[in-house]
């Protein structure tokens, strides 16, 4: 469902423009189910890889499924995720702090994205 | 409780207090008492108790109200500043000091809290604190320098912005002819620190300030107003005395422990690569950040504002408080263009808004010279700018005619016109005469609807965290000793999650931040905390947010060499929690007191917060019971003997 998400994000030039900018390559490790994907922001377009866990990342975020899940509909406190270590951020901060203005448009795509996939009964109103 | 140990003379502490009577021009000290340091721990726990014990002679007639409380700006509210037992301990985050007053903005319990140096070099000279009683008939500062305190003219300074103020007697320290300062002590001619008044506060202005080495600056309430009626212009103080902690090879492991702490904390890192700014994004994706006097909630400018434009256009260089490895200050220059000046102090994130986002000002160069603006002449810059939003939302409604004033008022967005409005508030000029009143006595000048369009509480303006993003920070605003207020307790941080304390039952679940069921407890429970942790004991609410209640109980008893408990540090912030809302209630606070103005409480449409609003009923009901509050706001007698305010309760009559 993430990986889907994320390729849908990577196929809309305004939010992947500034990804772009970032250089950066973040892995996602979820837990609950497991899952791991890569988002390549090194090359020309944002490269979605399902399953990489070779790539060396600059930023590894580590988080169960569900406060994944909960965060691209903008329903996680950050602050508290990530002081809780419900959220684990391994990586240069500036750099992944400057990834919040880059993914703020993604939080109303994430809804449409679950609507047009099938997946409504995820959707958190 | 544990049995308490027997320290006669605390570590960490100064060992006096300096008393300045500018009427007479008299100057005494008096020792600490061991027994009264335990007891109020330090800062506003020791300037709320000297406070109440210089308005004695308010109480003397048969109906213990004879002679009245004194005018804020008059020449009898007394003034305190002190420090806290960890002020200039060589540790992380602990730089802070605290002033006292009542409040020429709000006519109630005022207070600042504030970093930088000033505290720790007042302790190294000698002195815990400072209460200074009286008016001086001609301008003066007081001098201090190792333990001996003398009043000097001031007249060459008056007028000077504070930056002037303070290169002036750094100036006149190291040549002593100037200024009719004395021969220096030999050796080391390291300045000393100054605090001062700008222009702002000669002027009366009712949110004028009080700042240390340019940025760090004693904002909140007005104390800069009360110096401008005392004619006193600044303090310099030197010193070169060395406190040693009571066990100083525990506090050397502590700190070994914490450096860990410290680096590994993510939270920290972003103060480090951003400063106070990093809140911008943060805040964003919460729903906690004010835009055009807190009436919107999506801006397609928010970005010109946040801290990549910061990084681009204002060249940051990081700057710190005394001994702290955080170093979140931001020093910022503009070298060319219509709002340039030269290298300073930059905006911290309350002035990004109050500058910026709240009056739709989306030029980050013109909110940094509003800031250097402000610094320069003494204002509080989110009094100011809520004022300037307040009187931007009347002047649409047709309320306020600034023509009235012979003036004209700033648009959305007009960053010039926002820089030349904080200057004619200083200098008191124009429509600035109006809005050097602060926004809720214009409103009651205004007259009409203009009260509407507020954003105080209890006359002080909110800070800029949304209570509609966060509910209790509804609470922690409405029933805020001083005002509006986001540093009572350390609710904000533990609500918007940089702040966890598991050892504190109320504090330790995870919180939803929309939702207002639990909060009263969560805020009674903070404010007893943070009262304890930043208004007594010196540690600042950022840099320290890191830190667990059990390092922050055993730093402070590593220092002072008591052997405090969790228990007891926060009964000591509940005590003092209710010294100030005491305060507040012996010149006017009651109960209708306790509530948010409407422009806070109204959902928005659109947003992270769309359609939430706190439950302001719930929330304080909750809370009067767990505060054990009457009905008209007033502590009940035995929630006041339980922490031994006897005298209190009685001043009070309940």
């Amino acid at each position: 469902m993430l990986s889907g998400f994320f390729r849908l994000v990577a196929s809309r030039p305004e939010i992947a423009r500034p990804l772009l900018d970032s250089r950066l390559i973040i892995r996602f490790t979820y837990s609950d189910p497991d899952v791991v994907i890569v988002v390549d922001c090194s090359g020309d377009s944002l490269d979605v890889r399902p399953g990489d866990t070779t790539t060396k990342a600059v930023v590894d975020m580590k988080m169960k499924a569900e406060i994944a899940h909960r965060f691209w509909f903008g329903k996680v406190n950050l602050m508290q995720a990530l002081t809780r270590r419900q959220m684990i951020a391994k990586g240069p901060v500036p750099k992944i702090l400057q990834l919040l203005p880059a993914i703020k448009p993604t939080y109303a795509l994430y809804p449409e994205y679950l609507r047009d996939n099938g997946f409504e009964k995820y959707i958190i109103y | 409780m544990g049995a308490r140990s027997a320290v006669t003379h605390p570590g960490g502490y100064a060992g006096a207090f300096l008393f300045v009577d500018l009427s007479r021009g008299e100057i005494r000290s008096e020792p600490l008492d061991a027994g009264f340091a335990r007891r109020y721990l330090g800062g506003l726990g020791f300037g709320t108790r000297f406070f109440l014990e210089q308005l004695a002679p308010a109480f003397d007639g048969p109906d213990r109200r004879r002679n009245g409380f004194p005018d804020p700006v008059g020449p009898d509210n007394p003034f305190v500043l002190m420090a806290g037992p960890l002020t200039g301990a060589p540790m992380h985050a602990v730089a802070r000091w605290t002033v006292g007053a009542r409040s020429p903005l709000t006519g109630l319990w005022g207070e600042a809290n504030v970093g930088g140096f000033f505290g720790a070099e007042l302790k190294a000279a000698g002195y815990d604190g400072l209460v200074i009683t009286g008016a001086s008939s001609r301008p003066v500062y007081l001098h201090i320098e190792d333990g001996r305190g003398e009043l000097r003219d001031a007249a060459a300074l008056w007028g000077l912005d504070t930056y002037a103020t303070e290169q002036a007697l750094v100036t006149a320290a190291q040549t002593p002819a100037e200024l009719g300062g004395h021969q220096p002590a030999r050796g080391s001619r390291r300045p000393g620190q100054v605090l001062s008044i700008g222009p702002a506060g000669e002027n009366l202005v009712r949110f004028a300030c009080l700042v240390n080495h340019q940025g760090h600056v004693a904002g909140r309430t007005g104390m800069g107003a009360v110096w401008g009626a005392k004619r006193l212009k600044a303090i310099y103080v030197r010193g070169s005395r060395r406190l040693a902690p009571a066990h100083p090879d525990r506090l050397a492991v502590l700190r070994a422990e914490l450096e860990e702490v410290y680096r590994e904390s993510i939270v920290i890192e972003a103060l480090r690569a951003f400063g106070t700014p990093t809140q911008w994004d943060i805040g964003a994706v919460m729903g906690d950040v004010p835009m055009r006097n807190w009436s919107q909630a999506v801006w397609d400018r928010f970005d010109d504002l946040g801290p990549l434009t910061y990084e681009r256009k204002l060249a940051p260089r990081a700057r710190t408080c005394f001994a702290c490895g955080v170093r979140c200050k931001r020093e910022v220059e503009i070298s060319s263009g219509p709002f340039a000046f030269p290298r300073g102090p930059g905006p911290e994130y309350e002035t990004l808004v109050s500058l910026g986002s709240l009056c739709l000002n989306s030029d980050i160069e013109a909110v940094a010279r509003a800031n250097d603006a402000c610094n320069r002449l003494g204002l509080d810059t989110i009094s100011c700018g809520a004022t300037l939003a307040w009187a931007m939302t009347c002047r649409d409604a047709g309320i306020l005619d600034p023509s009235d004033y012979g003036d004209t008022c700033p648009d959305w967005g007009d960053g010039a016109g926002t820089v030349e409005m904080v200057e004619r508030i200083a200098r008191r000029e124009g429509l600035g005469a109006l809005l050097g009143e602060g926004s809720a006595l214009a409103a009651a000048r205004v007259g009409g609807a203009a009260a509407d369009c507020l954003t105080t509480v209890k006359g002080l303006e909110a800070p800029f965290h949304d209570a509609r993003a966060f509910h209790g920070m509804g609470l922690a605003y409405a029933v805020s000793p001083r005002g509006a207020c986001h540093m009572s307790g350390v609710g904000y941080w533990v609500e918007s999650g940089g702040m966890y304390l598991p050892e504190i039952e109320a504090l330790a679940e995870p919180v939803d931040g929309m939702t207002s069921a639990g909060k009263a407890a969560l805020h009674a429970a903070s404010q007893d905390y943070g009262t304890f942790f930043s208004s007594c004991a010196g540690f600042c609410n950022l840099g320290g947010m890191v830190l667990s209640a059990t390092q922050a109980v055993a730093m402070v008893n590593h220092v002072t060499g008591f052997d405090y408990d969790l228990d007891e540090v926060t009964e000591v912030g509940r005590r003092v929690w209710y010294m100030k809302r005491g305060l507040s209630h012996l010149f006017g606070a009651r109960a209708a007191d306790d509530q948010l103005p409407p422009l806070l409480v109204t959902a928005l449409e659109e947003g992270p917060t769309a359609g939430s609003t706190p439950d302001m009923s719930l929330m304080l009901r909750e809370f009067y019971a767990l505060r054990r509050l009457r009905p008209d706001g007033l502590p009940s007698q035995d929630a006041l003997l339980e922490v031994g305010l006897d005298d209190l309760a009685e001043l009070l009559g309940v």
